[in-house]
């Protein structure tokens, strides 16, 4: 396939696959969730079941200015139900994708990983990739993990790995360069993450991690800047041109993408991932850019 | 560059001659090792124990009295201190165990004031080994001092291997970390400390050498093993030196390769302020010789 470079190419690429994905979403009567879908489905990206108070849902469309009869309402007024419900049509393949709404995200997340009604497969990981754009950049960065695992350990960094190294090779990277991040490229006895990373090199070089070239720990530099590798002499096979960045920590990667957000012009296309359907989860806060390609995203990886 | 155990003796000919205090080296089998190290010219000897049995022992088995130094001390323990004393004044180069307990030996060694130790410094068993089935020496460690080395005393490990190859003449020393498999198997600390140590030689952390691991023996030694599971790198088939993940693992490996398949080896204790050697009464003469040799080519 010809490879994704930026967003809107995955919305385009989407859009031309001719086949629209159907979107349940959960609690689905706020002004920020009708706005996105209203938007989505106007142009041909998706089609959407909307579960939530029908009264409700109607208003906030005419406020949006979003034709309400573009989608399908299933009325379910209560918060924890209306969720229920919607997991329950992904689940059963009556819809493709998961989105959440007006729930809150802890509701919403206990429906999810419900052991007997959710989504999550028995001892599967969650966790969330973003594919983002930045003007400074030669192309898309898929980071991880801005939103879940807090402390990722090591079978938790290696599914990390595996949900980015699946999401860029849905956008043609044939063998992503997968860098995993410190604040230095050396060994250091005090840093924990380092050995994981480490660890993960080597099953990469043994063949127990597939599909990608991997290094780490590399700071920010070296991953993403060649000069920076030249200047510093570091013989890395990622060679400032990684398409994944793992961080360490979530503190650290959230902190990196609301950065780019703010300070660099960047837009974003994020999703949980362990599950075994799409699932949206947009902060309120984003762009209503990055909420399109939220939806966007979750269509490519259905 | 040494690739057999008796190479060492004329590269140690062409260079000043190392000082050996034995350490109450009183019996035939030390003396007589003693002897014949220094009739080949390859180290120089002072003896310290009681003079009167030295004198004896060299006079029933005909050692030549003029090759020694003697320093008389008829107490086993404090012949020890007296050695470690003799190299602290700088009157020596290393250290050989004679008719004395390995306790009361390393006690020397290990002695706060009047001891071979550099604060903070590490013990460590280094052994070298020649096979007629590989084509260089086997440099391996620890096989009989540090019973299970963390992470940091792999390293060290690794360090004193990679400096007593250096020592043989090979410049950029090939190490194999050793486990059960060429697979990371993270229930296994070993295993994921080998990936530790490879990583740090590939960022240059660990100098003068290139560091792999985990690998089991066979891909350590035999390119072929290396080919059928898959595995391709400068260490496989090629190894020099062999870190083992714990004292178990390295002394089966060493006295299976000297007791089964009748291989030759030298030894010595590094990380002192001198080698020292531990030989012991079981040793064949050529071992205590090749442990002699070992030790005077590393010794500063």
């Amino acid at each position: 396939m010809q490879q994704i470079k930026t967003l809107d190419a995955l919305v385009a690429h989407v859009k031309a696959t001719g086949t629209r994905k159907k979107i349940a979403v959960a609690y689905a009567q706020d002004a920020n969730t009708i706005g996105a879908i209203g938007r989505a489905v106007a142009e041909g990206l998706v089609e959407a079941v909307m579960v939530g108070d029908r009264a409700e849902i109607i208003a906030q469309a005419q406020l949006q200015g979003v034709d309400a009869s573009s989608f399908e309402i299933v009325h379910i007024p209560d918060e924890v139900a209306s969720t229920a419900e919607a997991v329950r049509m992904v689940k059963q393949d009556e819809a493709d994708i998961l989105m959440k709404g007006l729930v809150g995200t802890d509701k919403f997340l206990r429906a999810v990983l419900n052991k007997e009604k959710g989504l999550l497969p028995p001892k599967a990981v969650m966790s969330y990739v973003c594919a983002i754009e930045v003007p400074k950049y030669h192309k898309l960065l898929f980071v991880t993990d801005t939103a879940v695992l807090p402390y990722p350990d090591l079978k938790q960094k290696l599914a990390m790995i595996d949900y980015s190294v699946k999401m860029a090779r849905r956008f043609g990277i044939e063998k992503p360069k997968v860098a995993l991040l410190g604040a230095s490229e050396k060994m250091s006895s005090g840093f924990h993450y380092a050995q994981d990373y480490a660890v993960i090199c080597k099953m990469a070089d043994r063949g127990q991690i597939k599909d990608c070239i991997i290094d780490g720990p590399l700071d920010l530099f070296l991953a993403c800047d060649k000069a920076s590798v030249e200047i510093k002499g570091v013989k890395t096979p990622i060679d400032g041109d990684a398409d994944v960045l793992v961080f360490p920590s979530l503190e650290a990667c959230n902190t990196f993408y609301k950065g780019l957000m703010l300070f660099g012009g960047g837009e974003l296309g994020g999703l949980i991932q362990g599950t075994t359907k799409p699932v949206v989860v947009m902060s309120r806060s984003e762009s209503p850019a990055s909420k399109y390609y939220c939806i966007a995203l979750s269509c490519l990886m259905a | 560059m040494i690739t057999k155990l008796d190479q060492m003796f004329d590269a140690l000919k062409s260079k000043p001659k190392k000082r050996l205090i034995g350490a109450y080296a009183v019996d035939s089998h030390t003396i007589g090792a003693i002897n014949q190290a220094v009739e080949m010219g390859i180290i120089e000897a002072t003896l310290v124990g009681d003079e009167e049995i030295i004198k004896k022992v060299c006079a029933e088995h005909g050692y030549n009295l003029n090759n020694f130094t003697l320093v008389h001390e008829p107490n086993d323990q404090k012949a020890a201190l007296k050695s470690a004393e003799i190299i602290n004044n700088g009157g020596g180069d290393l250290i050989m165990k004679g008719l004395l307990s390995t306790d009361k030996y390393m006690r020397a060694i290990l002695h706060k004031e009047k001891g071979l130790m550099k604060p903070g410094a590490v013990l460590s068993h280094v052994t070298v080994i020649e096979s007629p089935n590989y084509h260089k020496l086997i440099i391996c460690g620890d096989v009989a001092v540090i019973p299970e080395p963390d992470l940091k005393l792999k390293l060290a490990i690794t360090n004193y291997l990679i400096k007593t190859a250096q020592a043989l003449g090979i410049e950029t020393p090939k190490v194999a970390i050793i486990g059960p498999s060429e697979q990371v198997l993270p229930k296994l600390s070993s295993s994921l400390d080998a990936t530790i140590l490879s990583k740090m030689g590939e960022r240059g952390q660990i100098k003068n050498a290139i560091v792999e691991g985990p690998l089991a023996i066979d891909l350590a030694i035999d390119k072929e093993s290396a080919e059928i599971k898959g595995i391709d790198n400068p260490v496989v088939g090629d190894a020099d030196c062999l870190v083992f993940p714990n004292i178990c693992a390295g002394n089966v490996f060493y006295k299976t390769m000297t007791k089964l398949a009748k291989c030759e080896l030298g030894a010595m204790v590094t990380g002192a302020k001198v080698p020292a050697i531990l030989s012991s009464r079981g040793d064949s003469v050529m071992t205590k010789l090749y442990s002699i040799a070992l030790s005077a080519l590393t010794a500063k």
